[in-house]
């Protein structure tokens, strides 16, 4: 005789829980497939030098989970450069509906050179997860912020400085291309083989940390209870630098560094509009990481030649890796951007990059990562075709 | 000093028999061996063993007594089958597996109803990240392959495209976390970026 025969009321209960359960997934994990039309709203001025050719959704959908809709989008956004010039950069900005605290978000897409009338798709992956409410229009919004071309103008509102993010890329591009393109020139093919090799390695030896970010001093609670100590920076001068540091301190707390301040001056003849000020962090290993950068406060910001000025930044940031605390033990700085009031940017060159085994924590430009993909996945041909394309 | 544990004295009486099984007596004999109140005891089933086989088995008619006592275990057996009219109690109380039944699937709907994700953050953010953030604050995280905008119940994340490579993070005390990574499809660079306002 078998369990069932024996205890009938293990049968009802089991068909009752049976038919819980699976009301309660019918319910509760409702999945739809996003309409384009009504999720989604893209934005571009009628005189952009961009036009949206179409939109793929992928996979999207929205899932609602009680209260909360979790909206995943996976969209494809093909756009045609309309304009007359080479497009090297173009910025999106991503809002979501009522997003409360008017977060945002952007998709970019530098070291590129798309000449006019040609295509080209931008990948754009969302998730948005808030309370359910009836709420009438698209749940999020794409707009243009800026068309970057290859004579370093610009199109576009700019509302996230993406004129200046831009321009730092493509003038970090022009830098790496032509480093690689000497060392093909003056060593042949094994020489840029040997040079893309070694930017893998570093690339590959990079450690990076989990970051967390937030304003207003310090988010509660600290895995490594101890006090805070104000802590100076130590400074890497790279002898070609127009502007120099020349004190800063944060405050530290276990992994917590919050409130970085550092004065600069100026010592370049032309006044300078932005300073950004590149910082690492040691930990009581002694392992270096990249742990992020201190830019100019002041989006308005003006340091004639020879004046000083202090970069200052409200904000705490927390960094972990693997999921646990990385405890902060010394930080140092080296100056990694300046814009002059001209409109002319300065950065590192690779020179300076070598200079320092510290620095070779830092990332690569997005030209020098794009570049080393090629070589790995294409072969050392596809990289000297490239080179050469422009 | 530990108490020493002694055989049964159903035990020992096998042993002394001859009639106890292989391992046991294994067991049995070994301990006997270095217990002297064991000893004693198996030597007395001994010698009692020996005194009954001096005395003759009484004469009597053992083919009836054996019919007669398989008799009596039948009818015993038939006399319980006929007064069993009660049904066996269930093991199972209805009512109380209906009860913990309807509480599982409390518990499971629970699970699935509730958005689940601030108390994810909560956890991962208080055992990993080791801060227990303020729901009001609203936090940026990258964690390479993503970066994150959440306030409160609030969320809103940038992915790095599937099959993406070569993942690189750009912090700024500004108030923005980006991670660019290069499409595997095309080749080309994209650049996420979340912002605080």
């Amino acid at each position: 005789m078998s369990i069932f025969s024996k205890n009938r009321a293990i049968v009802p209960a089991l068909i009752l829980l049976s038919v819980s359960l699976l009301g309660t997934f019918v319910l509760s994990a409702q999945e739809t497939t996003l309409d384009p039309a009504s999720s989604l709203k893209i934005d571009l001025p009628p005189d952009a030098p961009l036009s949206l050719i179409s939109t793929t959704m992928g996979d999207s959908r929205a899932t609602s989970r009680g209260g909360a809709i979790v909206l995943d989008l996976h969209m494809g956004l093909t756009l045609r450069n309309s304009g007359a010039k080479h497009i090297r950069g173009v910025t999106l900005l991503i809002t979501a509906q009522e997003f409360a605290p008017g977060g945002k978000g952007s998709v970019a897409r530098p070291s590129i050179d798309v000449p006019p009338g040609e295509n080209f798709t931008l990948p754009v992956d969302i998730r948005l997860v808030r309370p359910v409410r009836e709420t009438a229009g698209p749940l999020v919004r794409v707009q243009l912020d800026g068309v970057l071309f290859d004579d370093l103008t610009f199109f576009g509102p700019n509302k996230l400085n993406s004129q200046r993010a831009l321009t730092f890329w493509e003038v970090e591009a022009q830098r790496d291309r032509a480093y690689f393109k000497q060392a093909l020139q003056a060593r042949g093919q094994s020489g840029l083989q040997q040079d893309i090799l070694a930017s893998i390695s570093k690339q590959a030896d990079r450690t990076q940390l989990d970051v967390s970010l937030s304003r207003n001093g310090r988010a509660t609670g600290s895995a490594v209870p101890t006090t805070d100590h104000m802590a100076q920076f130590a400074f890497l001068n790279l002898p070609g630098a127009p502007v120099q540091p020349l004190e800063g301190w944060a405050a530290i707390s276990g992994n917590e560094a919050r409130s970085p301040q550092i004065e600069v001056v100026n010592n370049s003849g032309k006044p300078v509009r932005y300073v950004e000020i590149g910082w690492l962090v040691k930990d009581k290993q002694g392992h270096e990481y990249v742990a992020g950068s201190v830019p100019a406060s002041e989006s308005t910001m003006l340091l004639p030649s020879g004046q000083r000025t202090r970069l200052q930044q409200d904000t705490a940031l927390k960094f972990s890796r693997a999921g646990r605390p990385i405890e902060i033990d010394g930080m140092t700085a080296y100056v990694s951007q300046v814009e002059f009031a001209d409109g002319h940017v300065w950065v590192p060159s690779r020179h300076d990059l070598d200079s320092s085994p510290l620095l070779r924590v830092t990332a690569p430009s997005p030209e020098e990562q794009r570049l080393a993909d090629i070589y790995a996945k294409k072969g050392l041909a596809a990289l000297v075709t490239e080179l050469n394309r422009y | 000093m530990g108490t020493m544990n002694h055989p049964r004295e159903n035990d020992l009486a096998l042993l002394a028999g001859g009639e106890a099984g292989r391992g046991s007596r294994f067991f049995l004999e070994r301990h006997v061996r270095s217990c002297a109140d064991c000893q004693h005891k198996v030597a007395e089933y001994r010698q009692l063993r020996s005194h009954l086989r001096e005395h003759d088995i009484p004469d009597a008619n053992w083919h009836f007594l054996e019919a007669d006592m398989r008799a009596n275990i039948r009818l015993g057996l038939e006399a319980g089958a006929c007064v069993r009219t009660t049904q066996i109690t269930p093991r199972w109380n209805l009512r109380l597996t209906v009860g913990f039944a309807g509480l599982a699937a409390l518990i499971v709907a629970g699970f699935f109803v509730l958005d689940i994700g601030p108390l994810r953050d909560r956890f991962n953010g208080s055992l990993f990240n080791g801060s227990s953030q303020d729901a009001s604050t609203t936090v940026l995280r990258s964690t390479g392959s993503e970066v994150e905008i959440r306030s409160g119940d609030r969320s809103l994340m940038l992915l790095n495209h599937k099959g993406s490579t070569a993942a690189n993070q750009t912090v700024s005390a500004r108030g923005d976390i980006g991670t660019r990574y290069v499409d595997g499809e095309a080749g080309t660079v994209t650049i996420n970026n979340v912002y605080l306002q």
